[in-house]
Formats: C-alpha cells, sequence, structure tokens
C-alpha cells in the first residue's frame, strides 16, 4: 500500500509540474535564460543552472540540474564545449531521451553562428584550449539576435502552436540589438583597448573593433606569472586601456597591472543577472560598452 | 627475543619471594611449600609465554608466506595503506616505501548509437599488467527516467564506490570500503536499472543484480577447498544484488547535498576458519589459541613447514563456513561552491557508514595434524552451528580550497565500531583507525601534486596493535580530454 500511495503522489507530481507552461526550457548561463525570456516569455517554464558569477569551463554537475534536465523539453547551451565538464555529466544523469545532444531538445548557440579563434592546434601545452573555437558568442549581441531566430525556429518545433509567437520575440529581440548597436559604435569610437584576463570578452571587442591588448592569463586556463605581468606591463607602458576581469577570476594580477600603467581595473561579470530577460542582457552589454569606452575617458 | 623474554619472567619470579622473607622456623615449611608452588605457578606461565611467542612467531612467519598466495582478511584483520602486495592482480592500495607506479587508467567512452553509451576503463600497474576495471554500456533512450545499464562495473552503492583511484580526494582509499569491499570495491558484472521519478527534489533508485565474484563482501573459496571442506561450489549466479537510493534538496547555487541510502546482499559467502591448538590433551582447548578466518582465492594446502622446533604437536581445527552476507551503507555529501578563482573558498565534507553482517554456519569441522595435512577427526558438534561476523566502520574526510589551486584535507577512519563474532561463542575483536592529512596543488586541471601524511593505529590481529605513520608523495595526471566533473 505504501509504494501505491508514494506512486499516486509521484503521478499527481508530474501532472502539476507539466501544467506549468507550455515547454519546460532549461539555459545554463543568465544569457541564454535571458534569451529564452525574450524570445519564448510566459510560454517557456524556466530554469537558468548558473549565475553570471559562475565559471562556466569549471562548473560541477549537481544532482539538483539533473533534477531540472529530468523534465526539461529543451536545453539552451552556449556550446562549442564551454559546459563540457558538466553538461554532458548532467544530461547523462537525467535520464531524459528529449534533449540528449543531436535531438531537437538540445540547443547550442555556437552551432547557430561563425566562431572565432576556431582551428587552433589542440594541443594542452597551449592551456585549456577549444580547438572548435572560442565558445563565449554569448558577448556579442549581434550574433545573439541570430542565436535568438534559430532559438524560435527551435521553440516552434517543439510547440508549433505558438510559432508565431517566439519569431516575433526574436525579432523584436534583433530590432533592439540593432538600435543598441548604433548607440554603443558611436559611444565607443577611439577607445584605446582592453587587457583581458581570458578571451573571453573578444567577440564583443571584435563585433565593436576595440583593440584586445593582451590577456592576464599567459595561456588559458593556466594563471599568470610575476614575469608575464610585468612584460605585459613594459610592452602597454605609456599606452591608455582599461584591464577587465571576471568576478570568479583572482584580482591580484589585474590590479598590478593596471595600478602599474595607470589604468583601471574592472570586475565585469561575462552574463547578465540570473533573472534577465532582453532588456537585462542589452543592460549588461551596455555596462561592458561603458567600461571600455570608460577607458578613454579616464586615460591619460 | 624469546631468551630475553623468559629471563625477565624469571627475574620477576626470584624477587616476589625475597620480599616476603621474614617469618619465624615455624612459617618456614608452609613458606617453602608457597616458594613451591610460585615456582611452579611461574614454570607455567613461562612455558606459557614461550608458547605464545613461539605461536606469535610461526603465525608471523606463516602469514608472511601466505601473503603471497592468498588474501588473509577476516573480520578482525585489517588492510591500510601500505598492507601486503595482492599476487593476483595490481592493488591500488599496495604501496612499497619508496617510489611506486599506482596505475595508468585508459579510459574510452563514446555514444555507440542512438541506443547506448559505452565506456571501458582499462588499469595498467608498473609491471604493465592490464586489467578491465570497467567496461559497460548504458541505455539513452528509456523513457519515464529509467535507465539501464550492463557490463562489469563499479557499482553505484554508496558514493566513493563509483569512483576510480585518480577521482579520490586522497591516496588511498578509507578503511571501511578496502576492508569491507576490497581494493576495487563493488565492481562485478551484472545489469543496473536505475529511475530518476520526476518530483520536487532530485532522488534516484536503483537496483542492481551482479554476478557476485567478489574479494571480501560474498567471498568464496577455490573449488578444491569446497570440496574437502563439504562447501557448496560457486557455478551459478546472479548471487550479488543491491538497492540504493539518493536524495538531493535544492538548497541554491553555492549549495548541493546529496543523501545516499544503500543494501547489498551476496547470497553465498564462504570462508575458512582454522584455530590452532596442542594436541598434547587432544581437543580441548580450542578457544584457546586466537582464531585465523581466510578467505582463498586459491588452491592451498595445510603443509606448514614452520615448526619452531618445540616440543608439542601441533592439530589445527579447520572449519569450513558456508552462509550469505548484507552490507548496508549511507552516505552524505555536500558541496561548497564559493564561485573563487580556482576553487578558492570551496569546501567538501564527505561521510559514510558501512555495516557487514556475514551470516554464516560451519558446514564442517576437520581436525587436521599441522605436519601432515592429514584429517586426523571430525569434531561433528561444531557443525551447523552459527558464525556471524559483524563489521561496520565509518569514514568523514573534508576538503577546503585554501587558495587558488591548493586544497587541503583532513580524513577520519575507522574500521570496527562493532567488530564481532557472534554465534555459539561471542568475542569482539576492537576497532581500527586513522587519521589522514593532505595537501592538493591542483598545477592545472590536467595534473595534480598531492602530499599526505597519516597516523594509523591499526588492529592486525585479535590481540595485536601496529600504530605506524605513513607519508606520500602522488603526482597524478589526466591525458586527452576535457574530463567530467561528475558530483
Amino acid at each position: 500500500m505504501p509504494i501505491r500511495n508514494l506512486f499516486v503522489l509521484l503521478g499527481v507530481l508530474v501532472l502539476v509540474s507539466s501544467q506549468a507552461a507550455a515547454l519546460e526550457v532549461v539555459a545554463t548561463s543568465p544569457s541564454m535564460g535571458a534569451l529564452v525570456r525574450e524570445v519564448a516569455g510566459s510560454r517557456a517554464d524556466l530554469t537558468v543552472l548558473a549565475g553570471p558569477n559562475r565559471d562556466l569551463h569549471t562548473l560541477q554537475a549537481k544532482p539538483t540540474m539533473m533534477r531540472a534536465l529530468r523534465a526539461a523539453d529543451l536545453v539552451v547551451a552556449i556550446g562549442a564545449e564551454l559546459e563540457v565538464g558538466w553538461l554532458p555529466v548532467a544530461i547523462a544523469g537525467a535520464a531524459n531521451p528529449k534533449i540528449l545532444p543531436g535531438t531537437e531538445g538540445y540547443f547550442e548557440a555556437a552551432a547557430q553562428v561563425p566562431l572565432l579563434d576556431a582551428g587552433g592546434a589542440a594541443d594542452r601545452a597551449m592551456g585549456d584550449v577549444h580547438p572548435v573555437g572560442n565558445p563565449h558568442v554569448d558577448m556579442d549581441p549581434v550574433r545573439m539576435a541570430t542565436v535568438a531566430r534559430a532559438l524560435a525556429e527551435r521553440l516552434a518545433i517543439l510547440d508549433p502552436a505558438a510559432a508565431g509567437e517566439y519569431r516575433r520575440g526574436a525579432d523584436a529581440f534583433a530590432a533592439q540589438v540593432d538600435a543598441r548597436m548604433r548607440g554603443w559604435r558611436a559611444q565607443i569610437a577611439g577607445a584605446p583597448g582592453v587587457v583581458l584576463y581570458h578571451r573571453d570578452a573578444v567577440y564583443l571587442l571584435d563585433r565593436l573593433a576595440i583593440p584586445l591588448l593582451g590577456t592576464i592569463e599567459p595561456i588559458p586556463g593556466v594563471p599568470p606569472t610575476g614575469r608575464h605581468i610585468r612584460a605585459l606591463g613594459a610592452e602597454l607602458a605609456g599606452r591608455d586601456g582599461v584591464v577587465i576581469f571576471a568576478p570568479y577570476q583572482s584580482p591580484q594580477a589585474p590590479q598590478s597591472l593596471a595600478s602599474s600603467l595607470g589604468w583601471q581595473a574592472v570586475a565585469l561579470p561575462l552574463a547578465p543577472p540570473q533573472d534577465a530577460d532582453g532588456d537585462g542582457y542589452l543592460a549588461h552589454i551596455g555596462r561592458w560598452v561603458d567600461t571600455l569606452a570608460g577607458a578613454a575617458a579616464s586615460g591619460r | 627475543m624469546r631468551k630475553f623474554l623468559s629471563r625477565s619472567a624469571l627475574a620477576g619470579a626470584s624477587l616476589v619471594p625475597m620480599a616476603a622473607f621474614a617469618a619465624g622456623d615455624a612459617e618456614i615449611a608452609e613458606l617453602k611449600t608457597m616458594l613451591d608452588d610460585m615456582k611452579a605457578q611461574y614454570e607455567q606461565r613461562i612455558q606459557a609465554l614461550e608458547k605464545r611467542l613461539a605461536d606469535a612467531e610461526r603465525d608471523a612467519a606463516r602469514r608472511k608466506a601466505q601473503a603471497a598466495e592468498s588474501k588473509p582478511m577476516t573480520a578482525p584483520v585489517v588492510h591500510s595503506g601500505p598492507g601486503p602486495a595482492d599476487e593476483h592482480g595490481h592493488a591500488h592500495a599496495a604501496t612499497d616505501n619508496g617510489f611506486n607506479f599506482r596505475e595508468a587508467e585508459i579510459a574510452f567512452s563514446a555514444t555507440v548509437d542512438p541506443y547506448f553509451d559505452a565506456a571501458l576503463y582499462l588499469a595498467v600497474d608498473g609491471d604493465g599488467n592490464t586489467e578491465l576495471e570497467e567496461g559497460y554500456f548504458q541505455t539513452r533512450g528509456l523513457p519515464y527516467g529509467l535507465k539501464l545499464k550492463g557490463g562489469k562495473f563499479l557499482s553505484d552503492f554508496g558514493y566513493i564506490n563509483k569512483q576510480h583511484p585518480h577521482q579520490w580526494d586522497f591516496v588511498d582509499q578509507n578503511l571501511p570500503y578496502l576492508n569491507l569491499l576490497g581494493d576495487h570495491g563493488l565492481q562485478d558484472t551484472g545489469v543496473q536499472v536505475t529511475w530518476l521519478p520526476q518530483t520536487p527534489l532530485y532522488t534516484l533508485f536503483g537496483v542492481e543484480v551482479l554476478q557476485g565474484d567478489q574479494e571480501i563482501f560474498g567471498a568464496t573459496l577455490g573449488d578444491d577447498e569446497q570440496a574437502e571442506l563439504g562447501l557448496d561450489d560457486t557455478d551459478d549466479g546472479p548471487r550479488l544484488w543491491t538497492l540504493f537510493a539518493k536524495m538531493s534538496p535544492d538548497l541554491g547555487e553555492k549549495h548541493a547535498l546529496q543523501f545516499g541510502v544503500s543494501y547489498a546482499h551476496n547470497t553465498q559467502h564462504q570462508a575458512l576458519f582454522t584455530q590452532e591448538f596442542e594436541r598434547a590433551g587432544d581437543e580441548h582447548a580450542h578457544d584457546e589459541d586466537q582464531g585465523h578466518d581466510e578467505n582463498h582465492d586459491d588452491d592451498h594446502d595445510h603443509d606448514h613447514d614452520h615448526h619452531e622446533g618445540h616440543d608439542h604437536e601441533h592439530a589445527v581445527l579447520e572449519n569450513g563456513l558456508e552462509g550469505d552476507a548484507d552490507l548496508w551503507g549511507v552516505d552524505l555529501v555536500y558541496k561548497y561552491d564559493a564561485g573563487g578563482t580556482h576553487g578558492k573558498g570551496n569546501f567538501k565534507f564527505q561521510a559514510e557508514y558501512l555495516r557487514s553482517i556475514t551470516d554464516t554456519r560451519i558446514r564442517s569441522a576437520n581436525i587436521l595434524d599441522e605436519e601432515t595435512g592429514e584429517i586426523l577427526k571430525i569434531d561433528s558438534s561444531l557443525i551447523g552451528s552459527k558464525r556471524e561476523f559483524t563489521t561496520d566502520g565509518l569514514y568523514a574526510q573534508a576538503i577546503y580550497g585554501f587558495a587558488p589551486r591548493w586544497t587541503a584535507g583532513i580524513r577520519y577512519d575507522l574500521l570496527g565500531l562493532t567488530n564481532e563474532l557472534g554465534g555459539v561463542e561471542s568475542e569482539d575483536f576492537g576497532s581500527s583507525d586513522r587519521w589522514t592529512l593532505g595537501l592538493t596543488w591542483n598545477l592545472s586541471e590536467f595534473s595534480l601534486l598531492r602530499a599526505q601524511y597519516a597516523h594509523s593505529d591499526i588492529l592486525v590481529s585479535a590481540h595485536e596493535r601496529e600504530r605506524f605513520d605513513a607519508f606520500y608523495l602522488q603526482f597524478l595526471m589526466s591525458l586527452g580530454t576535457h574530463g567530467a566533473h561528475s558530483f
């Protein structure tokens, strides 16, 4: 009898959770979550697995992630091996055939757009490299507009009844990106450049034609040495710029380089807040643009 | 050594009577008698001491001789760090002083087709011997949160059982797992079904049916011994099954907590229990000497050439035990993700409790001549009586990232909170414990350097303890694709 009661209880729980929205969507990062909110609105019941202050390279698969993925109709990942350490494990543990890579329920942003830094040697002596290309596509709003359209098409396959709604959402987002890009291009004109900790914002720099002056890490995934920071300082002496690092990256080396150059070292997350929608995402890119542009104003 | 002990016992004997030497003539006769009595008593005690010493020496010699041919694993005997080398194959725990190449593990995993994933893990030891650690398939597409796994795999019993040595936070395995499940843990061939229901909390239920070829939990003897001792053969399986459940509440982004409960049952457990005694008074003294319960995989005759030249004839009582074995496990893992640089501020706590009960009955009780191994007599009064061994153990460990890429760890492991033989005779053997400190430097995601210090207080046999310190330096690296950060 207790076993039968358990099954009844589970059945009720399954019903309750499946009535909440048309689609259960799990996004790996707040950027992807923002895109889902923008495109699908209330038709998606969204879970975002990692907050803006998490390093998606080093995250661990947790049982609660598997729980979220167990019920999912769609997983929206950044892809290009960024989540390779934990998402495949979490998906395998979720026992949900709907979201396996290669199925309609698995969506990767990086698969929808051309990648930078692709085709490098698959050599670990070069650090934690991704030969398929730099995965941080979510830092480029124009690529994200393309991703939004692809996401709308995917949602339309999974939930044909609301296909029009999804496409309108993606179009509206793309229009907003266009509008903001004009302002940002004007704002950023003449920005001297930036030193990043990791090559994680190169898509934004590439889009706005801002020079990357160097990285705090000598090679990806390997912490900086004092010698590397001194060499970087010597190379950039007398120039203007700003050092930007993520909240989970060590502040010491960025701050020491910035102070030796008379620059500012700024901690900026690589993703918007966890509950952000399309506007929240664009506000996040806006903060990056302000910081990059501010380098010119505050420089000597 | 033996002579020295005898002399000190004699010195004690001559001191005691001198202190009492202060009485008149009338009492001299009485005192003389007392003195004679005492002398006689002391002689007996010295003889007893000599005998214990001789026995201990013989036991030690035999243990040494048997280390190569069998695995002396019983309720009271404990494996820890630098244990005896296991000649059957590679042993995760066996290390010598100096340099050790523990193993190179070669892992392949891939999606076979839309229906299956498969994985293969090979361990190559320092001599080039290769052993299949795991080789299994797992379904991809079953509905209702079901998964089926088949092949040779590490059971999902408990928490640390399914981790390979390179995933451990310490150089060596904890005492409860090492002694209750063996070097490879619960690793067996069979099938597993898991079910992840769609509940608000993460809950996973699983059941496994396995062949039951185990080193310790449900150990069986070789064919010849089974025949000699009248035990059942081991031709049929599956003999081992497990049940487990895991639960994980959602505590937000920074916290992860998982509870687990596991149970395993092996329908066949065999053991050889030998006791030595003097043949002089024949069978008066089964329980005077300590028992040695041995699980052998190999055939081995009972012809020991370790007669130390004393006058007593020794005989061996050899009991063949047959029954089943149960194992309970409770585990808890808590992880704190501080979101710092290269693991700074991260914390992990992990604890498990295991309890093993082997419920056996005596199937045979042969009294053998120690020299020739001939059966002199069968003690049928013992046959059918119960021998139940209960041993439990726990470990608790914590790892803290005190700086980017650096972690410090502490572990306490204990075996034998309960460590007893129940049945006709009842005996509690005592416990073993160990404190371990570790320091790990993660050079990158792909290589690490680890230093570890352990202080062990180990019960090596029923009345013998060893206290020792061990220091390890370990270098561990992984080559190829990015490994998985599994929970």
